[in-house]
């Protein structure tokens, strides 16, 4: 009895198998905080003092409602997946000397690259969920119910798009030599830029083209909005934006794989440190 | 076998300032050299100044630009303490160093001093650069009321968080995940010392906390040098959770050498 698939299904299945089960293995290989004794005060306790840190910062310097640094500090939070978590599970193939025979197998590359960002997403959407709740209850932050279906979506999608701009990093990782240096300024740095922790409008308008095209910008506005019961079209296009600009990171982020890909086989240079 | 005689014993404590002397600098030129430090103790603080002060320009302009340079500033010496202290002994472990710091005839824990002290005057590049920021990008003219007091204040910080990372790094060295740990020490306690946020708007249960904290007395003292005010009694308050920290700290090294010495562990993660 033949028991192979048909020749056309064959590399589509080949593809699903690369992209959920290798990115779930990558995961559990190169995300570092996965253990509970990491990941409960890196991934929950750091991010909850963050978003009461500032709570408490807006409420000194009374710039704005406890809602906006609580909507804008739960959604970034999912960076810290998305931006040190794609760093890891690319650029630490890199530090573990496994990126040649990865390479070297015939593999679809979109799948090796995709299907590591799947499970960061997961856990960045986790992060920013803890968030909300956590503020929920220490800081009595209560949002529109009604808006909270499509927050979810404004959540989900920026958490994608964290995640597409941290593979960008991490695809610097397979040539920089310290991208952890790269990645805690871009951390810490879409804190100012992307109307986190200081009102957009109150940036230079050379900052506030920059933020346009970072991830977080657009989907915290939508956040904001919906969190405040205005679930009208600005508040969807603003989530269709921030969609537009995880695309784009992607697409940045694979270009940068396989051109350091091919630089790498041509220099013989994959895990030069 | 008999011990070191006392003229022995003297020579030896003469030799002590040396040691922590040469250690500091040594510590000092390593760590102004590394990138995560310099991100930490530079470019960090200048984005948390950098919020701190535009949320203060747009909003209610209660406190003074400089109040909150001077917190972003210290921000980054706590910084500098947390990652750069936490990790020493894992540090040394992992470079082959323990062992020959922990032979060599001087006291462990004036050799892990010297690096906490080193560490923490790295975080002097946060304090200047903020306030250098808030001159330069904000327009605010820096004049200190007492630039001598200022001095001492800023020395008395960086001592006293120097020995509050020395406490940390041998505490830390008990636990395997100590990064963790010090990923997750940052923001409470920017939050609970009234770095950026007075403390009188923060819940009451938290002030006992911020008391026996040192950079609760480090910005305190250094405000009141630069804005105005008595910062003698917070640079004395400084000094006073120094010696706390210095003999907390020389006892912790003491249990975790003896420790290491008995289950001969001090290879070992």
């Amino acid at each position: 009895m033949n028991t192979s698939s048909p020749a056309s299904i064959r590399p589509l299945h080949h593809f699903w198998r690369v992209f959920l089960i290798g990115g779930l293995i990558s995961y559990r290989a190169l995300f570092y905080w996965i253990s509970p004794w990491q990941y409960v005060p890196t991934m929950l306790a750091a991010p909850l003092f963050q978003i009461l840190f500032f709570v408490y910062l807006g409420r000194a310097t009374g710039v704005a409602s406890t809602g906006f640094f609580v909507v804008g500090n739960a959604m970034q939070i999912c960076s810290m997946a998305g931006i040190y978590g794609m760093t890891m599970a690319i650029a630490n193939e890199r530090q573990f000397q496994t990126l040649s025979p990865i390479l070297a197998t015939p593999s679809n590359r979109l799948a090796i690259f995709l299907g590591r960002g799947l499970p960061v997403l997961i856990t960045g959407l986790q992060t920013s969920c803890f968030g909300f709740l956590a503020s929920a209850l220490l800081l009595g932050f209560r949002p529109v119910v009604a808006g909270l279906p499509l927050l979810l979506l404004a959540v989900t999608v920026t958490a994608a798009s964290c995640t597409g701009f941290g593979m960008a990093l991490g695809s610097l990782g397979l040539r920089v030599r310290d991208v952890w240096l790269v990645s805690n300024i871009a951390y810490f740095a879409v804190l100012l830029v992307c109307g986190v922790e200081v009102p957009l409008h109150q940036l230079p308008a050379a900052v506030r083209v920059v933020a346009q095209v970072l991830p977080l910008t657009h989907g915290i506005a939508a956040g904001r909005l919906l969190a405040a019961g205005r679930s009208g079209g600005t508040a969807l296009t603003d989530i269709l934006l921030e969609f537009l600009v995880g695309v784009t990171w992607v697409a940045v982020a694979y270009l940068l794989f396989r051109y350091f890909e091919r630089a790498g086989r041509r220099t013989g240079a994959f895990d030069r440190l | 076998m008999t011990g070191p005689s006392p003229q022995e014993l003297l020579a030896a404590v003469r030799g002590w300032p040396r040691v922590l002397a040469i250690g500091w600098l040594y510590q000092l030129k390593m760590q102004a050299q590394s990138g995560f430090m310099i991100m930490t103790a530079l470019i960090q603080p200048l984005i948390f100044a950098t919020i701190a002060m535009a949320d203060q320009q747009a909003g209610n302009r209660g406190l003074p630009v400089l109040y909150y340079a001077l917190g972003a500033g210290i921000m980054g010496i706590w910084s500098t303490v947390v990652f750069g202290c936490g990790g020493m002994i894992s540090w040394q472990r992992h470079q082959g160093m323990l062992e020959p710091l922990v032979m060599a005839p001087v006291p462990f824990a004036l050799v892990l001093m010297a690096i906490t002290l080193g560490t923490a005057t790295v975080g002097l590049y946060s304090l200047v650069a903020t306030m250098l920021w808030a001159a330069l990008v904000f327009r605010v003219h820096v004049q200190l009321a007492d630039p001598l007091l200022f001095g001492v204040a800023g020395a008395a910080t960086v001592v006293s968080l120097g020995l509050l990372g020395l406490v940390l790094g041998s505490s830390f060295v008990l636990y395997r995940n100590s990064n963790a740990i010090s990923n997750m020490l940052e923001y409470p306690v920017w939050l609970i010392t009234g770095l950026l946020v007075p403390l009188s708007l923060l819940p009451g249960w938290t002030h006992p906390l911020a008391y026996a904290l040192a950079p609760t007395w480090g910005v305190e003292a250094l405000r009141a040098a630069a804005l105005g005010g008595q910062p003698l009694p917070a640079i004395g308050w400084c000094l006073g959770t120094s010696l706390a920290y210095l003999l907390l700290g020389v006892w912790l090294v003491g249990v975790v050498e003896r420790r290491a010495r008995r289950t001969a562990t001090l290879s070992f993660q």
